[in-house]
């Protein structure tokens, strides 16, 4: 297999995990998605990506979960269900170790900063690109 | 110690079609799509394989560093090809360079054998000049 062959499989397993996010995750589908065994997929994944399918998956599902709390009114039991968790308990615990914070303080701190409702406040891009962009410094 | 660079801005005339181009041809994937107070989109991509390193697509547009004419003389500038986004590496420019072709890329030279490598140069759908570099070995 070349290189590229292999790339482009690992591409395709990768895109697969994404585009289903939401859903339980079966190493032996993702893998099946690469035409490699599960142990030779999740090899060539870490080694190509620098993370596990798995790590990869919980960073695409904080991310959305990240994005919801801030764009969208929805509880966080209905956040935590439609980034793919069952449990609330374990979503609220793999967020507060992803980001630093609770779902609900998360939610409450950004929302707080922020002037506009469901926007992200300036503070949540680097500063250069905010004083770039949004407002010089010390206005 | 500085140990890495985590984003670099690439002026674009439109986020949108920035985003078609950088996701839909040359298959990058979004890093962050959000919306800042004040209406400024703050839209990131990556190539899969290296999420640490963010392209900012940014329009330049009036604001507090650009007057409404120096974002004007930019967006000509970007039009006129005059900034380029850097060099994006594969390790088979050939075949890239066909797939590319293939979606629509528009190319300034086809792989070309440099001291360095196999190098394509290429556009994006603002202007903005990138290599395509498949590194000597």
């Amino acid at each position: 297999m070349t290189a590229n062959s292999k790339y482009k499989r690992l591409i395709s397993a990768r895109d697969y995990i994404a585009d289903h996010y939401h859903a339980p995750f079966s190493l032996t589908e993702a893998a099946a998605h690469s035409f490699m065994s599960p142990f030779h997929f999740l090899r060539a994944f870490k080694a190509n990506y620098g993370e596990t399918p798995n790590e990869f998956l919980i960073r695409l599902r904080i991310s959305k979960a990240k994005q919801m709390l801030i764009t969208e009114n929805a509880s966080v039991s209905e956040i935590c269900e439609r980034v793919g968790y069952a449990s609330l308990g374990s979503f609220s615990s793999l967020f507060l170790k992803q980001v630093g914070m609770a779902p609900t303080v998360y939610r409450r701190t950004l929302w707080q900063l922020s002037n506009e409702p469901f926007r992200y406040p300036i503070q949540a891009i680097p500063a250069c690109y905010a004083y770039h962009f949004l407002r010089k410094p010390g206005d | 110690m500085i140990t890495s660079i985590a984003h670099v801005t690439v002026y674009v005339l439109n986020q949108e079609e920035a985003l078609d181009f950088y996701v839909n041809k040359l298959g990058f994937e979004v890093g962050e799509d959000m919306t800042v107070e004040g209406g400024f989109r703050w839209l990131t991509v990556n190539p899969k394989s290296q999420s640490q390193l963010q392209l900012v697509l940014a329009e330049p547009k009036e604001g507090p560093m650009f007057t409404k004419e120096t974002a004007s003389k930019i967006r000509s500038l970007i039009e006129d090809g005059a900034f380029g986004v850097g060099v994006f590496e594969t390790d088979n420019c050939h075949k890239t360079y066909e797939e590319l072709v293939a979606k629509g890329v528009e190319f300034i030279q086809p792989p070309t054998e440099q001291l360095y490598g196999v190098e394509a140069l290429a556009v994006d759908n603002s202007g903005n000049w990138f290599s395509l570099v498949q590194r000597a070995k």
